[in-house]
């Protein structure tokens, strides 16, 4: 007889539970937008214009909107199978090229911005709660805590007016204005920049927190009695269990990539998901919001096997209990 | 902790290094190109389906007919045209010195494969292909046969931007055709690029354009998503102008840009204004005479002072602002609480019970349910205030536009607040009927109005291209919205456009504003 290792279970189980939530989360993306109140052919012929009833029923039809519901979702889930998101009267496009276009843009910046925030979350983070008396230490957990405070519009806004307006460093809008490396470095650095204060500051909030707590548990003290250094304590014990809490939220910091950028989008005038699924949401465009958000649930799914896979590796408690 | 303040420091140096780049890159410039901001975007690369890029394709593709800056007609691509006594047939003859970037020249061909095309397969200009039966060329002269009177064709013609037939003919779905460009067009310039990505539309000046030139050979259009940004690109001196379609520069940004010594402002009135819509299905609004007490309740010069920050004025009872052709001088509307009260008590309305709020028939106190899109959330602030003061209860409900669409279809209301655009006002029968007509459905009409006298002007109107008998029914159709009021105008208001004063040549028509021919064939340097 085999014998399954008890963390393989334990994945099984995760996975399991994560297809279980996927098929659920199809039903739920479909369902959504076709509640909102609001008519996409409406939308599609604009404010002023009036069009007989043949039309707009034409028009109805050719959207696949004059089917029954649960005629449109086998539709719409035999095209998924085949790997087709659908075509968009909207945005004049299949539905999967308009995304891979649009994500590739958000991702260049996000990305670097999660993973940039969270390595000074930790670093920073991990020092201020360690060494708490220290002056540096709250002037740190000062800043964090103003930036994390304030609403990101307004932060965006304000980095906006002082860098670009005022100073001149940067661009006013969108991702390059000749397509060349240097241009896009030039657009983009002040969004990232931007977003990168926001995760670092709320990351270096949660691990400090989290520091102070482990730094009075019985363990570090143990450890100092032993004679080992403080940075080794800091670094090879506290830090392991304090970046608990915070793998569960950035793995989230994942899965909502593209949704949490919109302001940024916004401020910044790019043209990337946030604003794409912004923009679907208002016109009522059924084919990319049902994309987005399938690919948004995608990514969160994927985000929580990876954080329950590192948690698993960093936590012996979560092996043992498995 | 060394190798960690190493780490940082490299850090630094990265960002650093990236600023410095940053910097030398800011101080290029280039002074040969009009740059023009706005916050209508860009959606996608479709010259045609893309509502905002038809806006745009107008400078490389020019429709038949524009309007001057008086709102009166007048050929664009079309030299003149003619129509039959009985309104079916419509003749356009075209300039016979137009070519297309390209070299080869303008044709009546083009112009009727454009207007076929739009028939068939664009589905906004639905219209068209429900209406249009023959369509004949002969030289330079192109005619449409209609199976109904068409009075409004010259105007409609003004949105449709001609197309070259022997590029678009192979097009299978031309509603659906993406391409960043660049795309063969006959204005002063053609579309070069589109880029979403960097968020412009590039218009280069057109080889063959035998017309007057401008100074200036490429003209890039510029879109923002919020206003402040783009408020604040013009400041710094990076735009030489706004537009946005139906709307002014931000009235709030206007001070701040005046300030910085290198813009001008050009201020014109609009034909577009904000007004009170009732749902005249149900009661009291259908009572003319609560109309009327509602209309004096309100503080007009307070919502001017407020709403525009002094860029507009008072509007008359005859609703149509004196921007449009046809506007006649009717009472102003006139702000008086005691009249109100009055006119609510003398018509039956009265606060029995001492609440504060007047009763209904059935003995209910008045509560209105006044329904608004977001944006209009400081209007309805004001309004509930005002409307209480005379003792009228309002409720506000606040929701996202396409919910207000649905709402207002199913005339889920009582009071609502909305705003016309300058096409609206010219769409239907003209002079804001397309918003009031029964018989109408579209996304920001409210049709409520199924008064007999109404329907039957606005058929009459939709009869006739006779200009004096259409004067006689414009001033007709302003007596009725005074006397009537189905619907209350709260302020009329100027379209400001600031320009950067080293370029002179700007001229604004009603329905785009500065985006027209004479624009970008005028426009001249002086620095």
């Amino acid at each position: 007889m085999v014998k399954i290792h008890p963390a393989g279970i334990f994945l099984s189980q995760k996975l399991l539970r994560y297809l279980l939530s996927f098929f659920c989360i199809l039903l739920i993306v479909f369902l959504l937008p076709r509640m909102m109140p609001g008519d996409p052919v409406s939308n599609l012929v604009g404010e002023d214009i009036y069009l007989s009833q043949s039309t707009i029923d034409s028009l109805r039809a050719a959207f696949g909107l004059d089917t029954p519901l649960h005629e449109q979702f086998i539709r719409y889930c035999l095209q998924i199978m085949h790997g087709d998101l659908g075509y968009s009267y909207h945005m004049h496009g299949p539905v999967f090229e308009i995304l891979i276009s649009r994500a590739w843009w958000t991702l260049v910046y996000t990305i670097p911005s999660i993973i940039i925030g969270a390595w000074i979350g930790i670093s920073l983070g991990a020092r201020a709660g360690f060494q708490s008396g220290k002056w540096w230490s709250d002037v740190i957990a000062s800043i964090a805590l103003v930036i994390s405070s304030t609403p990101p519009y307004l932060l965006s806004l304000l980095a906006l007016v002082l860098f670009v307006y005022h100073l001149g460093l940067f661009p006013f809008k969108g991702f390059y204005d000749t397509y060349n490396l240097q241009s896009i470095l030039y657009h983009l650095t002040l969004p990232t920049l931007v977003l990168i204060s926001f995760y670092a500051s709320r990351n270096i909030l949660i691990m400090r927190g989290a520091v102070l707590t482990e730094k009075e548990l019985l363990y570090p003290q143990f450890a100092r009695s032993l004679g080992i250094p403080e940075r080794e304590i800091l670094f090879h014990h506290i830090r392991k269990n304090a970046i608990i809490p915070l793998i569960a939220l950035i793995a989230l910091d994942f899965g909502f990539l593209f949704s949490g950028a919109l302001f940024i989008e916004i401020v910044f005038s790019l043209s990337g998901m946030g604003s794409l699924m912004y923009d679907a949401i208002l016109a009522r465009d059924y084919p990319i919001l049902t994309g987005s958000l399938l690919i948004i649930a995608i990514f969160v799914i994927i985000a929580n096997i990876t954080a329950d896979i590192m948690s698993l590796i960093i936590d012996p408690r979560i092996r043992r209990s498995s | 902790m060394r190798k960690s303040q190493h780490k940082m420091c490299t850090l630094l140096f990265l960002i650093l290094s990236i600023v410095s780049v940053c910097c030398s890159m800011g101080v290029m410039a280039d002074d040969a190109i009009l740059r023009i901001a706005t916050t209508n975007d860009v959606k996608s690369p479709a010259f045609i389906g893309d509502y905002t890029l038809g806006l745009f394709n107008h400078l490389s593709n020019p429709p038949l007919m524009q309007m001057d800056e008086n709102g009166k007609l007048i050929g664009l691509l079309a030299d003149h045209y003619e129509v039959s006594p009985d309104n079916t047939e419509w003749s356009f003859v075209i300039k016979d010195n137009q070519f297309w970037s390209d070299g080869t020249p303008v044709t009546a061909d083009d112009v009727a494969f454009s207007i076929q095309m739009y028939g068939t397969s664009i589905p906004n200009a639905g219209w068209i292909g429900e209406t249009l039966t023959d369509t004949q060329v002969d030289g330079n002269k192109v005619t449409f046969k209609f199976n109904k009177p068409y009075t409004n064709l010259a105007l409609e013609f003004t949105s449709y931007s001609i197309l070259p037939k022997h590029i678009w003919e192979s097009i299978e779905n031309p509603n659906e055709f993406t391409s960043t460009g660049p795309y063969v067009g006959a204005g002063p310039y053609y579309l070069d690029n589109v880029d979403l990505n960097a968020g412009k539309v590039i218009f280069k000046r057109n080889p063959s354009w035998k017309g007057k030139i401008s100074d200036y050979d490429t003209v890039e259009i510029s879109w923002f998503k919020n206003e402040d940004a783009a408020a604040k690109a013009l400041e710094s001196g990076v735009m030489d102008t706004y537009w946005k379609y139906a709307s002014s520069y931000p009235y709030a940004a206007i001070d701040s840009l005046t300030k910085t010594g290198n813009f001008e402002m050009l201020e014109k009135p609009t034909s577009g204004l904000t007004f009170l819509g009732f749902n005249l299905k149900r009661e009291p609004m259908s009572d003319p005479a609560f109309r009327e007490a509602v209309s004096s309740a309100i503080n007009y010069q307070e919502l001017v002072d407020i709403s525009t920050l002094g860029y507009g004025k008072v509007p008359n009872r005859g609703f149509v602002p004196p921007a449009m052709d046809g506007y006649i001088q009717t009472k102003p509307m006139e702000y008086n609480l005691e009249t109100a009260r009055k006119t609510l008590d003398s018509a039956g309305y009265k606060d029995s019970d001492g609440n504060g709020i007047i009763e209904a028939a059935d003995g209910k106190d008045i509560t209105l349910d006044l329904l608004i899109r977001n944006s209009y959330a400081r209007e309805a602030e004001l309004m509930k205030e005002y409307l209480e003061k005379a003792g009228i209860g309002v409720e506000v409900r606040s929701v996202e536009d396409n919910t207000w669409f649905e709402m207002k279809d199913k005339l889920d209301y009582d009071i609502t607040l909305t705003r016309t655009t300058p096409w609206g006002m010219l769409m239907h029968a003209g002079w804001a009927t397309g918003y009031f007509d029964s018989r109408r459905t579209g996304q920001g009409v409210l049709h409520t109005v199924d008064d007999e006298v109404f329907l039957k002007l606005c058929d009459d109107i939709l009869s006739t291209t006779d200009q004096t008998l259409l004067k006689e029914y414009a001033k007709e159709v302003q007596e009725y919205y005074a006397e009537n009021l189905p619907g209350i105008p709260l302020y009329w208001k100027n379209d400001i456009t600031p320009y950067n004063k080293k370029i002179t040549g700007w001229y604004s028509n009603p329905l785009y504003g500065i985006m027209n021919e004479f624009t970008f064939t005028g426009v001249k340097s002086s620095a």
